[in-house]
């Protein structure tokens, strides 16, 4: 069932209120789970979508009683990886935001939270985070950690780091869900960006309605159906206001994705929607018990003769060396084998499928990550 | 300030290998490129000693330096094969009756037996036709499914025991990117797989399956190879143009996403849930299908009923 939005309407609360019933019909799956009242963490940016999740959020708490949407919710928002006043200003709009519906929200910065060893919280609705924090050790600043990187794995890593300290700010306050406002334009972009640098296989937890790599802690993307056209009208059409946008680094893959979606959307209006469905139908090979320390993914365990993990190794092998070096023939039997590959595999997939995935293990590469993420020697 | 060759022979570099940025001489690049296909057939399996293979050729870059490459290492590594060129006449006016003289150039300096089939013989159309019945914004579909038959056809009057395209990594990781934005699963889940068939079919290897276009390109260039460039005169308006534009763009930021597509694309698999197609065969032709009645023979009736989008989506 899709919602055409006509474009002349004849009477706004109408409008309002068919806005309003489509989205939350669009959110049933994620009401249904809520069977007992829940403790939530809701992870806001200030952007379009977080704006109307808040809405949405507001509105459901004060419906009728067998309608009513029954969470006690906790508001979230990250900040520190931007320039200072830009971050504060963020900070003092969405706490004005959430201070509007006599909601409570934690400003926290990521790169103190991620590096302290508790996962104690600061002061609600206050920026004191953004305010007091000096870079003591610029080593362990995630945000110029960050800014050596490049652009692409900058993107990734930052994700996965969010992600993390969303799961640990949630099991603090013992909530057991967590509500991000991703859209079906992020989830496609997202989708594209996780193919390209090669987390084909994780695409159900990343992109997909529930995130569920956590034992405890679930990860759901309540308004994935919703397209920014109905959030641009619903913005509109509610006189709300978002405070900042989203922020994704120039000269990277993902923003060439971006770009290259929005562009590909005008002349295919289908494109965001089939990609979308397409990612739900995604899962990934047979999965390894192990789990990659970074990003908590399966390994996967392949099953073909021949993949392009191997293939890469040997063609950097074989860039190297003279071919009389690619064979090593054994002393003792005189039997031909392959090139023990190691050196060139611990040299370009470091950790791999033993405790790092693909991604995180080119990642890995790049000067700076090494700082503040050390790889546990037991696995 | 010359750079020496990474591979350490003392010679100085001539070349940055696009795939993994080393810098190598002329000599030490062929050895490297030869020998990763090498690798490739060995490690995936992809021959048996004896066999006879049909190296699919168009006399473009990629089968022209797939045929060479095959003869090469046929000879260096003893592999047994009965190699021969098989190509397919679309009938299209100012391509590929160009390339077909380049093929013919190839079965002259690899000394491999040809057979030629075309879409008049086989269908009774040629593409020009076609596309003045269609226009231009479907053809490709036609073309691509009749030249998969075509291929089959040819290699069952052949005898051989499998097909070798010239695909390499760009194409698939392509492919992969067009059939996420298409939605298309049952393709996505098989497009990766080096060696594609089934019962009942002869199967088609992808031997340059890691190899990247620039190298393939590159390989051609300082070895003289003679081939075909000019690219399909309908080409432009395809869809497939869309994902090529999307990945140059991304492989002048980061040129190992290619690897990394196919390495996604390799481990993705389709949810149990998802109902996909079941493979039978055409109640027509008797050819390999997942309908009653097999694609080919659907536009084919289309096309001679006068009614062209039948069978277009």
């Amino acid at each position: 069932m899709v919602l055409k939005i006509a474009p002349i309407l004849k009477k706004k609360p109408t409008r309002k209120l068919m806005i309003q019933k489509k989205l939350w019909k669009k959110n049933q799956r994620s009401l249904e789970i809520m069977l007992e009242t829940k403790k939530v963490l809701i992870c806001l940016t200030g952007g379009k979508s977080s704006t109307v999740l808040l809405d949405l959020i507001f509105n459901g708490l004060s419906q009728d009683n067998h309608k009513k949407l029954r969470i006690i919710p906790f508001f979230l928002h990250l900040t520190g990886i931007e320039q200072k006043e830009h971050d504060l200003k963020t900070a003092e709009l969405i706490i004005r935001q959430c201070q509007h519906y006599n909601f409570n929200i934690y400003v926290v910065n990521i790169s103190k939270f991620y590096l302290q060893n508790n996962n104690t919280l600061p002061e609600q609705n206050s920026t004191t985070e953004i305010i007091n924090w000096t870079v003591s050790d610029p080593e362990a600043n995630i945000k110029e950690i960050l800014k050596k990187l490049t652009p692409t794995t900058s993107n990734d890593v930052e994700k996965r780091i969010k992600r993390d300290i969303f799961i640990r700010v949630a099991s603090e306050l013992q909530c057991k869900y967590i509500f991000t406002a991703e859209t079906t334009t992020t989830l496609a972009i997202n989708l594209l960006s996780n193919l390209v640098i090669g987390r084909g296989s994780q695409v159900e937890n990343d992109v997909g309605f529930s995130d569920n790599r956590h034992e405890n802690i679930k990860i759901l993307r309540p308004m994935k159906d919703i397209t920014e056209e109905e959030l641009h009208h619903y913005i509109k059409v509610n006189k709300l206001n978002s405070v900042s946008t989203d922020h994704i680094r120039k000269n990277s893959l993902q923003s060439t994705i971006k770009t290259f979606v929005s562009d590909l959307q005008e002349n295919f209006p289908a494109t965001i929607s089939t990609v979308c469905k397409t990612a739900d139908k995604i899962s990934s090979t047979e999965n390894n018990p192990k789990r990659c320390q970074m990003c908590k993914s399966y390994f996967n365990m392949m099953t073909e003769k021949m993949t392009a993990i191997q293939a890469t190794i040997f063609s950097r092998t074989v860039s190297n060396c003279q071919p009389s070096e690619y064979y090593n023939v054994d002393q003792n039997t005189n039997v031909k084998s392959p090139l023990d590959h190691h050196h060139h595999k611990t040299s370009m997939f470091p950790y791999i499928d033993n405790k790092l995935c693909y991604s995180c293990s080119k990642n890995y590469l790049e000067r700076g990550l090494q700082d503040i993420f050390e790889i546990k020697s037991n696995p | 300030m010359p750079i020496p060759c990474k591979a350490g022979c003392g010679k100085n570099a001539m070349l940055k290998r696009p795939k993994t940025g080393d810098a190598l001489c002329k000599d030490c690049f062929f050895c490297a490129f030869e020998t990763e296909v090498h690798f490739t057939i060995t490690k995936a399996e992809l021959f048996n000693r004896g066999d006879s293979v049909a190296v699919a050729a168009s006399g473009g870059k990629d089968s022209t330096v797939l045929a060479h490459v095959l003869k090469t290492l046929n000879e260096r590594y003893n592999y047994g094969l009965n190699l021969m060129l098989l190509s397919i006449d679309e009938g299209i006016t100012g391509y590929r009756d160009d390339s077909l003289e380049t093929v013919k150039r190839n079965r002259d300096d690899y000394e491999m037996p040809l057979k030629i089939l075309s879409y008049k013989d086989l269908y009774g159309w040629t593409m020009d036709e076609i596309v003045a019945q269609i226009g231009r914004k479907n053809n490709c579909t036609f073309c691509g499914v009749f030249r998969r038959q075509a291929l089959d056809r040819g290699a069952a009057l052949l005898g051989v025991k499998c097909i070798a395209t010239g695909h390499n990594a760009d194409d698939i990781a392509e492919t992969v990117l067009m059939n996420v934005l298409r939605g298309d699963i049952a393709r996505l889940k098989r497009c990766t797989a080096i060696s594609t068939g089934s019962e009942g079919t002869i199967p088609r290897v992808k031997p340059l399956k890691y190899a990247y276009e620039k190298e393939i390109v590159m390989y051609a260039h300082y070895k003289k190879l003679v081939y075909f460039s000019t690219e399909c005169v309908f080409a432009p308006n395809a869809y497939r143009g869309h994902a090529r534009a999307l990945l140059k763009d991304m492989e002048k930021i980061r040129p190992s996403c290619i690897m990394d597509i196919i390495y996604s694309g390799e481990t993705m698999a389709v949810k149990d849930e998802v109902i996909l197609p079941t493979q039978r065969t055409c109640t027509r032709c008797n050819f390999v299908s997942s309908q009653e009645v097999c694609k080919a023979c659907v536009l084919l009736e289309g096309l001679n009923k006068g009614l062209p989008k039948l069978g277009i989506g």
